[in-house]
């Protein structure tokens, strides 16, 4: 029973906040900056080809880089049907000589993309 | 005729021919006739008689020597000095004269008596080659010049030389003389020699050998009693304007081309009282005697161990001065990073000053120099930084370095960021002062302390939106590049610009996408340019913010696969709006701050205890104490906006009873009057870790600066395949110089770790030796 009132109150409270916020409220938002950081949903953070975070860039692109506009984000990440992951530049090089994933050596398939 | 011609005998031709000889060697005047008789009459002896060069020479040779003879009876008839010079001089200048014409009518002797001792044709060619050294050349005018060596030259040159050097002595001491006198004797000496290797030898071994010796003895004389009468200072002026003199003199009386004298000058000059005038040179460094100081480095430039001692008094000076400056404003600087910034470059600009007026930025003083800053800048007595990695309980010490980096990224960040510092000064003298920056930057050992600072400073300006100028952010990026900061991290800052840019591309398609939404941005940043430690910080939102979050992912799940977002809520913050009873503020607020306010929301006049606040923030206990520090003591405000009981003086006295509560008073001072709106930024420097992830980062240091060596030691031996230990280190210093000074325990630990890896060994012959092992 006296959860039932307290619920009550509650939506009060809530609807009330929707309707006429800045008469109720002793604190209200103005603005908010979220900050979040995304980041490759994968399991191992290094890529096991060319051995540097799948966040940055591969070796080879970031030697490629430095030529012209540094940073460039389309390095992606590429997943197998075994769900390990590598760089898709440092992926679709070692396909040519052998179609198995380093590190299971199951047939590569691709999964997804990274985007 | 041919009959006669062939009788034509030497002896018939020579009673003619020497009346003209003699004249000529007397300077009398010849008649035209007389002269082509000559050429004609020499001519014919050489063509038909055969015997008759070597006769012509001979007679020749007697006449002159004849002449000679005479001629030294006139000189040495002269009994005073400048007389006998006068005398010589006119004499040999006669004769010398005459050396260019008497031997012309005898071209053909030349020829015929050369013909004898080479082949004909050959000397035909010989000839042409020789046309224009033919005077010189002459055998005649060797004659000459010979005949007058051996016979007057030999007899009294030392009378000459002496008479010469007494001229020179008394020039010195203000008697003025016929300069011509001294020239004369002097000409006498190159011109007499007929060494065609060495045109000057005569000249050197005795004019030049008796000018160095009686200038010696002069000085030796002249230069102790200078400086024990008139004192160190007048001395060097006296020394300095002496061997200016001894200069514009030797140019006048010596051939060119020979530094000899000088050098001798110098060493009695500079080189004898050497250890007096270098005692002298602490003093003027320290009393800023530019004008001396030039002067002595001027003297002391002259002799090779002149200079070194100055640059060491020089470095040492620079170096004393300045950690005297830094430690005595040591409580202002260690605090405020615009005073010692502007401190040390204060230093700078003046001990540069004084080498440019002093040594006119001579290369080995700006060296001396550069080598005092490094060590004023890296001292670590005023302040140190510990690169506290939590390891070191266990008695690991690791070495203090110095704190100026942070120093200066601090002060870069007061520059870049608005604030009232960047609001005072225009755009031009940001940006020397942040050429400034990079002044010192260039002196400081430990660059890579002083990019990780850089970079937090920037993180907070981007996510705060607080630049003052974003072009100028870039700027100093590039300028960061420019003077040699390794591109990896360079590159990482100029990544987060781009970042930063996509992200705000994200947010506007994000706002266009929702209605509701204008009280929100978003920044969702790349982990791999931004994030360091992994560490987030758990916080239960407000609802008002909660609901944003599941329709910010949905969004992004739409735009992008395959990733994953993490919120860093630490780094997030807003403006809200706070009303009291009898105003309205703007509070800019972080996340946390925002958790805690809004718990009182529902119960504006409660006092909460910091258990329930807890409780309804989630947030872990330092960093609720922190929020709620900041809430109750914010340095800025007179009146705080939460207030507690009991009164604790750090926010570790916060106990879970500890009550707290909304200040319904709190209002805005103004000039001492209480104002009812207004807005206030309460975000302070924003957070970007957590004490746990400040052992993380330090950690990162020194793991980064372990790996940087490491890789260092095999790129090099991989180049060399074999080097020396001190080789190694020097080529490892260069390397590694422009993020941090290896330290010589780190080295060598890691070259134990790598032998013991078998990356490489050491020589089987010489432990200092190592080897590449591939």
């Amino acid at each position: 029973m006296f959860t039932k009132v307290a619920m009550a109150d509650e939506n009060d409270n809530e609807r009330m906040d929707g309707d006429n916020q800045k008469l109720e409220k002793m604190f209200t938002l103005k603005k908010w900056n979220a900050v979040a950081m995304w980041s490759w949903d994968v399991e191992c953070d290094t890529c096991a080809i060319c051995r540097v975070q799948v966040m940055d860039a591969c070796l080879r692109c970031q030697a490629e880089s430095k030529k012209d506009s540094y940073g460039k984000q389309d390095c992606v990440v590429v997943w197998g049907e075994c769900n390990h992951s590598f760089h898709y530049c440092c992926m679709s090089l070692w396909v040519k000589q052998n179609n198995r994933c380093p590190l299971c050596q199951q047939e590569w398939s691709i999964q997804r993309m990274g985007k | 005729m041919l009959k006669e011609r062939n009788q034509l005998k030497f002896e018939d031709k020579w009673i003619h021919m020497r009346p003209i000889v003699l004249k000529l060697l007397k300077q009398e005047p010849v008649s035209q006739a007389e002269w082509h008789d000559l050429f004609y009459d020499v001519h014919l002896v050489c063509l038909w008689d055969e015997k008759g060069p070597v006769k012509l020479r001979d007679h020749l040779h007697e006449d002159i020597v004849q002449f000679i003879k005479q001629a030294q009876k006139r000189v040495l008839a002269q009994r005073q000095e400048e007389a006998l010079l006068k005398a010589y001089i006119a004499e040999w200048s006669k004769f010398f004269t005459q050396c260019n014409y008497l031997p012309t009518p005898f071209r053909l002797l030349e020829t015929s008596l050369q013909g004898k001792t080479s082949a004909t044709s050959s000397s035909n060619i010989q000839g042409s080659n020789n046309k224009k050294n033919a005077s010189d050349e002459s055998i005649v005018r060797k004659l000459m010049l010979d005949s007058w060596n051996e016979s007057i030259f030999s007899d009294i040159k030392h009378r000459l030389q002496e008479s010469a050097m007494k001229l020179v002595h008394a020039e010195r001491n203000g008697e003025a003389f016929d300069s011509q006198l001294v020239i004369g004797v002097r000409e006498s000496y190159v011109n007499l020699c007929s060494n065609l290797e060495d045109r000057l030898e005569i000249y050197r071994e005795n004019f030049e050998a008796a000018y160095i010796q009686s200038t010696e003895m002069f000085y030796r004389l002249k230069a102790p009693e200078q400086l024990t009468t008139n004192g160190v200072q007048a001395y060097m002026r006296y020394a300095d304007a002496k061997l200016k003199e001894e200069e514009a003199r030797a140019q006048r009386y010596l051939e060119a081309g020979s530094n000899n004298v000088i050098q001798c000058c110098v060493k009695v000059l500079v080189g004898n009282p050497l250890s007096v005038l270098l005692a002298e040179c602490t003093p003027l460094i320290k009393a800023g005697e530019t004008e001396r100081l030039n002067l002595m480095f001027r003297l002391l430039e002259r002799v090779p161990e002149g200079v070194p001692p100055m640059l060491k008094e020089l470095e040492n000076h620079i170096t004393q001065a300045g950690l005297a400056d830094m430690e005595a404003a040591a409580d202002i600087i260690t605090q405020d990073s615009e005073k010692y910034v502007e401190r040390l470059l204060e230093l700078f600009r003046k001990f540069s000053k004084l080498v440019h007026e002093a040594f006119s930025d001579d290369p080995r003083f700006l060296t001396a120099r550069d080598k005092a800053f490094k060590a004023v800048v890296n001292d670590t007595t005023v302040f140190r930084l510990e690169l506290n990695t939590g390891r070191n309980a266990g008695g690991k010490m690791v070495t203090p370095e110095s704190k100026c980096p942070e120093l200066l990224a601090n002060y870069c960040d007061m520059l870049l960021r608005r604030t009232p510092l960047s609001k005072r000064l225009t755009s031009e003298e940001i940006e020397s002062r942040l050429k400034d920056v990079l002044l010192v930057l260039k002196y400081v050992s430990n660059k890579d302390v002083f990019m990780r600072y850089h970079k937090a400073h920037l993180t907070r300006r981007l996510i705060l939106d607080a630049s003052a100028d974003s072009e100028k952010e870039e700027d100093m990026v590039e300028w960061l590049r420019e003077v040699g900061m390794p591109a990896d991290y360079v590159n990482k800052l100029a990544r987060m610009f781009q970042d930063i840019k996509v992200s705000e591309d994200l947010n506007a398609q994000f706002r266009i996408s929702t209605e509701r939404h204008d009280a929100i941005n978003i920044k969702i940043l790349n982990a791999g340019a931004w994030a360091r430690g992994s560490e987030r910080v758990t916080v239960s939102l407000p609802v008002e913010l909660e609901d944003y979050i599941p329709e910010v992912e949905e969004f992004y799940k739409k735009k992008h696969s395959g990733r994953k977002l993490q919120w860093y809520h630490h780094m997030s913050n807003g403006t809200i709006t706070f009303a009291t009873n009898g105003g309205k503020f703007d509070l800019d607020v972080t996340t946390f701050q925002m958790a805690v306010l809004f718990a009182w929301n529902q119960r504006p006049h409660d006092k909460i205890t910091y258990e329930n606040l807890r409780l309804a923030t989630e947030l872990p206990d330092g960093e609720l104490r922190r929020t709620l520090w900041s809430l109750v003591a914010f340095p800025k405000l007179k009146r705080q906006l939460l207030l507690f009981h009991p009164i604790v003086n750090v926010p570790k006295d916060f106990d879970e009873h500890t009550v707290f509560w909304v200040n319904q008073e709190f209002a805005l001072v103004k000039n001492g009057k209480t104002q009812k709106r207004g807005k206030v930024n309460l975000v302070g420097r924003l957070q970007l870790s957590t004490e746990r992830s400040q052992i993380e980062d330090n950690q990162s240091i020194v793991q980064l600066r372990i790996l940087r060596t490491q890789e260092a030691i095999i790129k090099i031996l991989k180049m060399r395949k074999k080097i020396s230990n001190s080789a190694l280190q020097t080529e490892l210093v260069d390397i590694l110089k422009n993020m941090f000074l290896p330290s010589k325990k780190m080295i060598k630990e890691q070259l134990e770790w790598l032998i013991e890896h078998k990356y490489m060994r050491r020589d089987d012959d010489d432990i200092n030796t190592f080897i590449y092992l591939a």
